[in-house]
């Protein structure tokens, strides 16, 4: 027996737990490869047309795999957080792959995920695999458990402050732990807001954290906050927003507003996300507030690399310069020239 | 011999080639049309400028930006490589040092930029939308059949005024044709446009944004005094154009390598006027080392690779730095 598990969306934050879930259950998973051209114009091709753009990606990967497993596990997420939800999208996405992907129609395993908190191991949830997989109630016991365990070492390692991708590495055992992250002091560190499905697809960011560690800044994001500093900071509002990650990412971004050790937000969106032009727009309005620069970068299928570059680099520059007339020291090392001759 | 500072500025439809003393004077400006080779046009106006300094001073920094700023500086040698924002912003605050806000219309992009005290405090730039640009413009003079020198002194003769719908190019032509119809006069079809663009521009740029003044209007589009005048009545303020309005990103770029230059110590990586006769070729190829089927951009001076790109891995890139 082999599952599908789709590279996309979810993936950067629960892989963990689903592959040790898997693996403890003796199924053989299959991951689909890093997003690539091909899979997103796989992706267009087979979905709904008005969608937002990882929804599409995502359905490339499913369309990558499906032809080679029994199965594709695409959960139904509906909550982890009380009186909040995912993203209507989330909610429909078994449906919506169930009669876009060709031959996925009776192949998808989607386990209700209602949860009143991040941990997503609670049995009853996991029903319908019983039956499908063939499993025994105490061997599904003891593979959550496992799985469990195995997410909350993984979430572990974000809050040490490991970029997610890097925590997957060293989940998965190719990167053994180094020392600790170190905050490069003096240097530019810029919070990230964006779902783990944006920031972490090299295709849909293109590679932002990677293009600002080249520019030699610390980034935090989300995942590296604790559950209830997110929790706090936007304790003020009256009213939550109803969607799940939304909230991190607004707590997030009120967290670095407040943070005195973050220079500047840089909001990563995919068009077409409802909740995202909410969330942007009540931060972008908040930046007057906390004196610190606010940017958010918009990308759909036609995102050109040059103008995402630029738009970063000025974003940088902007700050750098602005971090050395308020006399820090010069011998650090900044550089308001950047990267200079390399390219 | 006097030290002077290069900057080029390689956009989609100029590039401009300046020359700058240590007081940041303008000794040279060339502005050459791009005509989709930005290594040719780099060359010819590299030589046009060579003719104004040469022998004369000596070159101690090069700075390029621009969308082929890379390519550029890797022909040319330049010690500092820098994003049109910063380089446009930097050129500002040197030669209006009150400015507050900076409209930059160019060609094919347009962006706003905002200051306070000599420093950017937040910008937008706009690159997928054709209607706030210069090419905007040009396809509408043809269409009227009027010069685009002479447009902005047809918007000045406007006597009445007429609304166009400036959102979308699309919109604004049909809605310029049927204006025509009612009769209204080329002068104030054209006035109209010129407000539209502003409209349009100060919409999509400037919105949710405090816009304060003083105001600086620069970029290839800002030799129109009709849409000066559209941007002086919107908001009801004066708005200067800087003598070099058309040459500021590379004025820009010659200043920040000047800065560097003289920050770090370093000696220029400039590789001479003769850079000018170099055979630079630049190619590319699609990568089929895995589905992302990349396009490489490829740069070889002499037979040999001198600079790779556009590798979403970066083995290529790479492969050239271990050199
Ligand atoms: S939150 Fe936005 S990006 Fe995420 S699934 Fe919903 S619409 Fe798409
Ligand atoms: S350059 Fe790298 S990422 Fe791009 S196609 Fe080749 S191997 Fe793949």
């Amino acid at each position: 027996m082999r599952v599908g598990i789709p590279r996309g969306l979810l993936y950067q934050y629960y892989y963990p737990f689903w592959k040790t879930f898997f693996e403890e259950l003796k199924v053989e998973i299959i991951v689909s490869s890093p997003t690539t051209k091909e899979i997103v114009n796989k992706g267009i091709e087979f979905s709904v047309p008005e969608i937002c753009v990882p929804m599409k990606v995502y359905t490339g990967h499913v369309e990558q795999i499906i032809d080679k497993v029994d199965y594709v596990f695409i959960p139904r997420m509906v909550s982890i957080s009380d009186k909040e939800y995912f993203c209507p999208k989330f909610m429909g996405l078994p449906d919506m792959i169930k009669y876009t992907v060709p031959g996925a129609l009776n192949k998808i395993l989607s386990p209700k995920i209602k949860s009143d908190s991040d941990s997503i191991a609670n049995p009853k949830f996991y029903g319908e695999l019983k039956s499908r997989l063939g499993i025994s109630t105490w061997d599904l016991h003891r593979a959550l458990k496992k799985a469990d365990k195995a997410w909350n070492n993984f979430r572990a390692l974000s809050k040490k402050g490991y970029i997610l991708t890097d925590a997957l590495d060293i989940f998965e055992g190719k990167k053994v732990p180094s020392k600790e992250p170190t905050f490069k002091d003096g240097e530019v560190t810029i919070g990230i807001l964006g779902y783990v499905y944006d920031i972490y697809d090299p295709f849909i960011s293109m590679d932002i954290t990677d293009k600002l560690k080249e520019l030699n800044v610390n980034v935090l994001t989300f995942e590296m906050l604790e559950d209830q500093a997110i929790k706090d900071s936007i304790k003020f509002m009256h009213k939550k927003l109803f969607w799940t990650f939304s909230n991190k990412l607004l707590g997030a971004g009120y967290h670095f507003y407040q943070n005195p050790k973050v220079d500047g937000i840089i909001q990563v969106t995919a068009f077409n996300c409802g909740p995202d032009s909410m969330i942007g727009k009540m931060l972008e309005l908040e930046s007057n507030h906390f004196e610190k620069p606010f940017m958010t970068v918009r990308i759909d299928e036609h995102t050109g690399e040059s103008h995402l570059q630029t738009r970063v680099e000025a974003f940088i520059d902007m700050i750098r310069r602005k971090k050395m007339a308020g006399g820090v020291s010069r011998e650090s090392n900044l550089s308001p020239y950047g990267l200079n001759t390399s390219i | 011999m006097d030290k002077v500072y290069l900057g080029i500025d390689v956009g989609s439809v100029s590039t401009n080639v300046v020359a700058i003393d240590e007081n940041n004077r303008v000794l040279s400006k060339q502005y050459i049309r791009t005509n989709g080779q930005p290594l040719e046009s780099v060359k010819t106006g590299i030589k046009k400028l060579k003719n104004d300094i040469d022998g004369k001073y000596k070159v101690a920094g090069v700075g390029t930006t621009g969308s082929g700023r890379q390519l550029v500086g890797i022909m040319i040698g330049a010690d500092v490589i820098k994003n049109e924002i910063t380089a446009h912003a930097t050129a500002t605050i040197n030669y209006v040092p009150s400015a507050n806000t900076i409209f930059e219309i160019g060609g094919q992009d347009s962006k706003i930029i905002f200051l306070d005290k000599g420093l950017i405090t937040d910008f937008a730039m706009n690159t997928v939308c054709a209607a706030g640009t210069g090419s905007f413009l040009d396809h509408q003079a043809e269409r009227l059949g009027i010069p685009i020198q002479q447009f902005g002194d047809y918007a000045l003769r406007a006597q009445r005024k007429v609304r166009i719908a400036g959102r979308c190019t699309v919109f604004a032509e049909s809605d310029m044709i049927s204006k025509q119809q009612f009769g209204f006069s080329k002068e104030e079809i054209i006035n109209g446009l010129c407000e539209a663009l502003v409209r349009n521009y100060i919409n999509n740029l400037g919105r949710g944004k405090k816009i304060r003044p003083p105001y600086v209007f620069q970029g290839g589009v800002a030799a129109n005094a009709g849409i000066r005048a559209a941007f002086e009545k919107e908001l009801g303020e004066q708005v200067t154009v800087p003598e070099y309005f058309d040459v500021m990103g590379a004025l820009g770029s010659a200043i920040l390598s000047k800065e560097y230059v003289e920050h770090t110590g370093h000696t220029t990586k400039f590789r001479g006027f003769e850079a000018a006769d170099i055979e630079f070729t630049p190619s590319s190829f699609e990568c089929s080392g895995c589905s992302n089927l990349c396009e490489v951009i490829k740069v070889e001076i002499n037979g040999e690779t001198a600079a790779m790109w556009g590798d979403k891995c970066a083995k290529w890139t790479n492969s050239v730095k271990s050199i």
